[in-house]
């Protein structure tokens, strides 16, 4: 049926009054001027023919063609008023602290026009001020398209009034049913955060908080927390310390909460009173191929070790039988112990009980309590409760959990049985940066914001409080565990409002405070344990009889826990002692392999292959676990890392390697049952050559050699050339014009072998600052690594040319001998750069000249003019230039891994250094963006460059300052007494090529 | 009239007067190609086709393809390159040193020799262009005026001499080679029946006409040229081995490189003048022109060249030894003793071993078994330079770097394509280009034929 519904305009028009009647009847309200328009006569006499007409149309289309065809013009907009903290170029630092659930660390946010893009040290005086590559690398993790965008309810989009009023209502159901509602977390160290659980426990009755860290310490802490008070770990003072002896304790590598690398650094400066190292361990670790002596143990020898020194130096424990050999190294070390009393401090890795007992006994024994073992002063950084996750895991089974939420934790992933537990649980809610592991079995998932986009306090260490802050706008849909559990407790603050309130709580001043990142505080100190009661602990402890069977030491590389795993730099970056990238497998001994079938072998394109084994612990199997025959492995051990074979990561991480926490041992180590395997597993190294050859790369000499003869000459000696006119040095020795060296700046590099540990920070840093692709498994095994700077590690051989004499051994066999490390090798790091020859080889043979030198000592490359020759990398004696390939910005084997294919991956790029196309070659600049930006900041002051004005990311990056830039025509710079040290050389002095790049001799403390 | 000596072997065989000489030179061009022919160029051809492809796949993805890696930088590609190059060298060799020496045994085989050099400089100049990682700017290497605030290229770097020395090198011997054609074009233009065939010849003869002052300006051009050719046999091999002479890698940098690259490269090339030369002359039935005598010549400067490569080899050996620098030291035993030992043996087989057979008359006359040492000579040679480039690079100096090389399917498909369009390009002129200098052998018919020194040696020398 037709609608007779009328619709009026205008209330004239319902009364219908005359005006709208009137109006009605004209079509158009106002007059159309249509016969003032005709009546121009003029009009009527316009020339334009049908051919005008038709030519202007010609034009007019031809134009309107043109204009189409022209670039479209992307017009930018200035502000109208500019913010004060944003300059397009300039940019701007933000203090704050990183935290990724394993990690912490103060540090510096570099932005760039609102991006963060480089993650830089934190102030000094700071708690773990230091910048691991995890943390470099962590800015990356922000911009990972993987992450979670929005909340999900039920594997379906949802939004944050329905998930969080899903998480309300199942916490209300298990309130009334009198089941639990349990949140679980990694260790929570954050005041706000503890307030806000609080609060929530004050709110329901039935709340449980259960801390789980993905890599246990709850037996070290349960010892600790029995002898101190509160549940935390004592602080490791290595700046007081003399001795140093390490059962395992990865503390320069692994995730240990403490960052001790600098401070080690510092005690490590060769001269009398030098640090000593001594490492009893089963994997050759990071730290342990530092150690000036690394005794090799198995993970179930290390309790009766400790007994053993326990006993030897007056406590009591149980004794067992030990190997000859390692007792004969125990007899040497106790009276080490005895002779740095009160300077020596004992650290035991894994998470044992007994062996937390005994090392706390030990510990007290030397007197390091109160020295170099600050019980006073707790860490706070590990909380995790490994029999509260074990409750969870039956309470969840016996489905007594009613609410269980999830944050930043991943639970099914780090413990075998959580996902079978899931299962059971009425309603799980998981607070994720993706949809991980855990996250898929959820009820709920919502995403929480990147340490970068959130506010956020810490109480790392006793005294100290950080305040993080965000630095860009969350860039998905996501929400603080602050703002989550305040909701819940009817708190509506924000996280922001909630961190200002605990600062202003402290007295502190919230804008100074932010603005610094943190402040010192009273708060966090505790009495301090007795030594005596801890030296008593030593005989509750139950010593282990050395076991017969294979024993598996787990680890950490780079990719730590796996909270990163997404993260392409850490995969890139070469582990520092295997040299693997992309992987992670299982380390045997040479003759462990040799007994066992397991086989290494190297293709003829140089890719290295080794052999698949099952790994059993118990009734947990891990199959298909690739084998890496390790040099300095103990025999009757391997080692596994973890952080691999992720299932739903991200496309970067997921299917790589396996998973270690499968086997479900959360104390370090377990005895397991090896079987051969079929198939061999593609292995990627960056590195085949793993000895030096006999030749002087690094540079090495014992304390004592060092102090006896401080010129140097006997333990530095420069190469000299027989010339007609006399010996000549490789200065001397010239056959080329040289640079003006001294009208302008001269900038060198010192890099000193003795500071460095090797951890790869520096690596990732300039990964970042340099916008280097990252290439993938496939080219890092086809040896195409982009890296601009590498570590190099060498392992010491068995023979040598001195051995060779005597032993009267031809120079065939000699040389093929020492490709062989050696079983129980002593380690170098070397890392290797551009060493910006003054007499470049690369320079010379360029055709198109795409290489040249600068007046400040530089090498630089002009990649606009490089047309791809290699000639260079080939002549250069030090293989540090790289070569695109291929596109790597563009090139679909890469879209997985490169950032810089990644629409949110591309953010992180550094506005001020140029993305290479395909066929240039490229290398390390030397930060030239860095070096311009200083001088012109300099310029505009109207001052010279200051020493410490800038340095390069590499050198800012290093935690122990191995790496020092700077003006060596600066009188007063700090590079400039480097050079004049006795420990300085070049590498590969004697070709010639008068590098810009010096190393320091490594100074051994054996 | 030139006196010869009869102990002198006759250098054309059997009863020829001027005409059969045409007729037995220009049959290939006049006759239709054989169906054996047609296979070897198809096959020829589709080796190319490939190349093309994995070159245009190159150009596409970029040097990835290949096998190189962040330390051997070079491997194929240059090693190719300088084969090639090496080939090159014998043409030049044949057609300019022996003319200034006054070898007549030259003419019949200096064409084919020369096309020879020209089709595989060919070859060797596209390794150079296509191993760029941004080719389209391989004109960058030219010396050009330009915009960029006029950027010159650099001089110091031997690559850019490659460059000169190349491109010297294949112009002069384009022009040398065409002069001498000039003569013998007109041959088969007179002869041409086809009218679009005789117009072409006519073209390429630029209206030779045959008149004493022609021959005589002609004599003059070729001594001219040759003279100008002569040092360019010393100086592009030795411009080549300076792309590793000058630089600082151990077994690169080794002052030894010029002489012993020239040895290596007239070692190489009359080895593949041998072997194209044993299948033109049976297939062509020219062996009246090209005789036993003269494949027993090149065996004996494919012998001699052979042992200056060799006594080379020992010497780099022995400087490494007595240096006593120790990267040197272990530069040369890894070559011997390392990863590559296969190939460093192969190479001394090849190139050393090998050709000391030549000194047996009974071998080096043996046609079979001289076909069988030049193809062997080749491959020698080619794992020479294999060698000397991957061997030095993928082991200098920090062990930290070291690594090892495997080609592609791209780099062998290159390789291959190469060889296919050496061979697209050799087998087209011989069936459209007199394969001899005919007009040049005419010139000593009268002195070195055998049916006229039997004649003169019957009847005495009448004048």
């Amino acid at each position: 049926m037709a609608s007779t519904k009328v619709y009026w305009k205008s209330f004239d028009q319902l009364a219908n009054t005359e005006v709208s009647q009137r109006l009605a009847e004209n079509e158009f309200a106002q007059d159309i001027p249509a016969d003032v328009f005709l009546a121009d006569e003029r009009s009527m006499e316009a020339q334009t023919s049908r051919r005008d007409f038709l030519k202007f149309l010609g034009f007019s289309t031809a134009a309107a063609t043109l204009a189409a065809c022209e670039q479209p013009i992307i017009e930018s907009v200035p502000y109208v008023v500019k913010p004060d903290s944003l300059t397009p170029g300039v940019p701007s630092f933000y203090a704050t602290a990183y935290t990724d659930g394993q990690d912490y660390a103060s540090v510096l946010v570099k932005t760039r026009e609102g991006r963060p893009i480089k993650i830089e040290p934190g102030d000094a005086g700071r708690f773990n001020r230091g910048t691991n590559a995890r943390a470099q690398a962590s800015v990356l993790s922000l911009y990972d398209s993987a992450r979670l965008r929005g909340p999900v309810l039920n594997g379906k989009e949802s939004d944050w009034s329905t998930v969080e009023a899903s998480l309300k209502k199942a916490a209300d159901a298990a309130l009334a049913q009198g089941t639990q509602f349990v949140l679980l977390t990694s260790s929570v160290f954050s005041p706000s955060l503890q307030a806000a659980i609080e609060r929530l426990r004050q709110a329901y009755a039935n709340f449980q908080h259960v801390e789980l860290d993905a890599v246990s310490q709850s037996n070290n802490l349960d010892v600790w927390e029995s002898l101190i008070g509160v549940r935390a770990l004592p602080y490791v003072d290595l700046t007081a310390a003399n001795l140093v002896v390490s059962f395992g304790s990865d503390f320069l590598g692994g995730g240990m909460a403490q960052q001790l690398s600098s401070d080690y650094a510092t005690r490590r400066k060769p001269g009398s009173g030098m640090l000593r190292h001594v490492e009893l361990e089963s994997n050759l670790s990071l730290t342990g191929s530092n150690a000036d002596k690394r005794v090799k143990i198995k993970p179930s020898e290390v309790s009766g070790a400790l007994a053993y020194l326990v006993n030897a130096l007056g406590g009591s424990a149980s004794k067992v039988a030990l190997r000859d050999d390692l007792t004969k190294a125990l007899k040497a070390l106790a009276a080490e112990l005895k002779a740095a009393s009160g300077k020596a401090v004992v650290l035991v890795g894994g998470d044992d009980a007994n062996q937390a007992k005994l090392s706390a006994a030990l510990n007290a024994l030397v007197g390091a309590f109160g020295a170099t073992l600050r019980t006073d002063k707790p860490v706070y950084i590990r909380r995790g409760n490994d029999a509260r996750v074990a409750n969870l895991i039956g309470d969840l089974k016996a489905k007594r959990v009613g609410a269980l939420l999830v944050a930043g934790t991943n639970p099914v992933y780090f413990r075998p049985d959580f996902a079978e537990a899931m299962k059971s649980a009425t309603f799980s809610w998981a607070l994720t940066d993706r949809m991980d592991e855990t996250a898929q079995l959820c009820t709920a998932a919502a995403p929480e914001p990147h340490y970068l986009e959130a506010w956020g306090d810490f109480r790392p260490v006793a005294g100290e409080y950080t305040v993080a802050q965000p630095t860009i706008k969350n860039l998905f849909n996501s929400k603080a565990l602050l703002e989550v559990l305040g909701a819940l407790s009817g708190d509506s603050r924000s996280a922001k409002d909630q961190v200002a309130a605990s600062a202003t709580a402290m007295g502190l001043n919230w804008n100074q405070t932010v603005h610094d990142g943190g402040a010192s505080v009273t708060s966090g100190s505790v009495a301090g344990a007795s030594a005596g009661t801890a030296a008593s602990l030593a005989s509750s402890a139950k010593v282990a009889k050395p076991a017969s069977g294979m024993e598996l030491a787990f680890y950490e590389n780079a990719v730590g826990a796996g909270f990163q795993a997404n993260n392409p730099w850490l995969h890139e970056l070469p582990d520092p002692v295997t040299r693997l990238t992309w992987d992670n497998y299982l380390t045997m001994a040479a003759v462990d392999a040799l007994a066992l079938g397991f086989e290494n072998e190297t293709n003829s394109d140089g890719s290295l292959d080794g052999s698949y084994a099952t790994v059993k612990v118990g009734n947990r199997v891990l199959e298909n676990v690739p084998v890496f025959i390790q040099p300095g492995q103990t025999a009757g051990t391997v080692g596994l890392a973890y952080g691999y074979g992720r299932t739903a990561a991200g496309k970067v991480a997921d299917a790589m390697g396996v998973n270690a926490y499968a086997l479900g041992v959360t104390t370090g180590s377990a005895i397991v049952e090896i079987t051969k395997a079929e198939d061999m597993h593609e292995f990627a190294t960056v590195q085949l050559g793993n000895t030096m050859m006999g030749r002087r790369i690094v540079n090495e000499v014992n304390l004592a050699d060092f102090i006896a003869d401080p010129s140097g000459a006997s333990w530095n000696e420069k190469p000299t050339f027989h010339t007609i006119d006399g010996m000549m040095n490789s200065e001397e020795a010239n056959l080329w014009a040289d640079h003006d060296h001294e009208t302008m700046h001269m900038w060198n590099m010192s890099i000193d072998l003795n500071s460095c540990t090797g951890c790869g920070a520096c690596v990732v840093a300039c990964h970042i600052e340099n916008n280097v692709p990252v290439v993938g498994k496939q080219e890092i095994r086809n040896l195409r690594d982009m890296h601009w700077l590498r570590i190099d590690r060498y392992y010491s051989s068995d023979m040598s040319k001195e051995r060779a004499e005597d032993e009267n051994i031809g120079g065939i066999e000699m040389y093929a001998k020492m490709e062989e490390p050696s079983e129980s090798p002593s380690v170098v790091f070397q890392p290797v750069m551009c060493q910006h020859c003054n007499h470049a080889p690369c320079e010379t043979v360029c055709p198109v000249g795409a290489t040249v030198h600068s007046r400040e000592g530089l090498n630089h490359m002009a990649y606009n003019r490089c047309i791809g020759t290699r000639y260079c990398a080939n002549n250069c004696p030090y293989k540090v230039r790289r070569f695109n390939w291929f596109n790597y910005m563009a090139n679909e084997q890469f879209a997985d891994v490169n950032p810089a294919q990644d629409d949110y991956g591309r953010m992180v790029l550094n506005p001020d250094v140029t993305v290479r196309s395909r066929g240039v070659m490229e290398k390390c600049t030397m930060c030239i963006q860095r070096v311009q930006y200083a001088k012109l900041e300099a310029k505009k002051a109207g001052q010279p460059v200051a020493d410490g004005a800038f340095t390069t990311a590499c050198a800012e990056a290093c935690d122990s300052g191995a790496i020092t830039f700077g003006d060596v025509n600066n009188m007063k710079s700090a590079v400039r007494s480097a050079k004049a040290d006795a420990r300085a050389y070049h590498l590969l002095e004697e070709v010639g090529t008068q590098p810009s790049v010096f190393y320091m001799t490594k100074v051994r403390n054996a | 009239m030139h006196y010869e000596s009869p102990v002198r072997q006759p250098l054309i065989l059997g009863d020829k007067s001027y005409n059969q000489i045409t007729e037995d030179v220009v049959r290939p061009i006049e006759s239709a190609a054989p169906r054996s022919w047609w296979m070897v160029f198809s096959i020829a051809l589709v080796m190319f086709l490939w190349g093309v492809g994995c070159l245009a796949y190159t150009v596409g993805t970029g040097i990835g393809v290949w096998g190189l890696n962040k330390t051997v930088g070079w491997a194929w590609d240059i090693t190719n390159f300088v084969w090639w190059v090496g080939i090159g060298h014998a043409g030049t060799l044949i057609s300019a040193v022996l003319l200034l020496f006054r070898q007549r045994w030259r003419m019949a085989i200096n064409r084919s020799a020369e096309a020879m050099t020209i089709f595989s400089v060919i070859q060797a100049g596209l390794f150079p262009v296509f191993h760029m990682g941004r080719v389209w700017m391989a004109y960058w290497v030219l010396p050009i005026p330009n915009q960029y605030g006029s950027l010159w290229v650099n001089f110091n770097s031997p690559l850019l001499w490659d460059v000169f020395a190349i491109s010297t090198y294949l112009s002069v011997s384009v022009v040398f080679w065409y002069v001498g054609l000039i003569p013998d074009f007109a041959m088969v233009r007179d002869r041409a029946v086809n009218p679009v065939q005789k117009h072409i010849y006519k073209i390429l003869s630029f209206g030779w006409g045959g008149k004493a002052k022609a021959w005589q300006r002609f004599e003059e051009v070729s001594l001219v040229l040759a003279g100008l050719a002569t040092p360019l046999v010393l100086s592009v091999h030795t411009i080549v081995s300076m792309d590793f002479a000058t630089s600082v890698i151990p077994g690169w940098h080794t002052t030894i490189f010029p002489p012993y690259f020239v040895a290596g490269a007239i070692f190489s090339g009359f080895a593949m003048v041998q072997t194209l030369l044993l299948i033109v002359r049976k297939v062509f039935k020219m062996e009246d022109y090209i005789t036993v005598q003269h494949i027993e010549m090149m065996n004996i400067v494919i012998m001699v060249t052979g042992s200056i490569v060799g006594v080379a080899y020992i010497t780099e050996l022995f400087i490494a030894w007595y240096s006593g620098v120790e990267y040197e030291q272990y530069a040369f035993l890894n070559r011997a003793t390392g990863p590559y030992w296969w190939a460093y043996w192969s190479m001394m087989t090849c190139n050393v071993f090998s050709p000391q057979f030549m000194w047996f008359k009974k071998l080096r006359t043996n046609l079979v078994f001289t076909f069988v040492i030049s193809i062997v000579v080749n491959i020698g040679m080619w794992f020479e330079r294999f060698v000397i480039i991957v061997t030095s690079l993928h082991r200098d100096y920090l062990p930290s770097s070291w690594s090892m090389f495997s080609p592609s399917f791209v780099d062998v498909g290159i390789f291959v394509g190469t060889i296919g369009f050496f061979f697209v390009l050799f087998l087209l002129y011989a069936r459209t280009f007199p394969v001899i200098a005919q007009a040049e052998l005419k010139t000593i018919l009268k002195t070195s034929g055998e049916a006229q020194k039997k004649h003169h040696s019957d009847h005495g020398a009448h004048h």
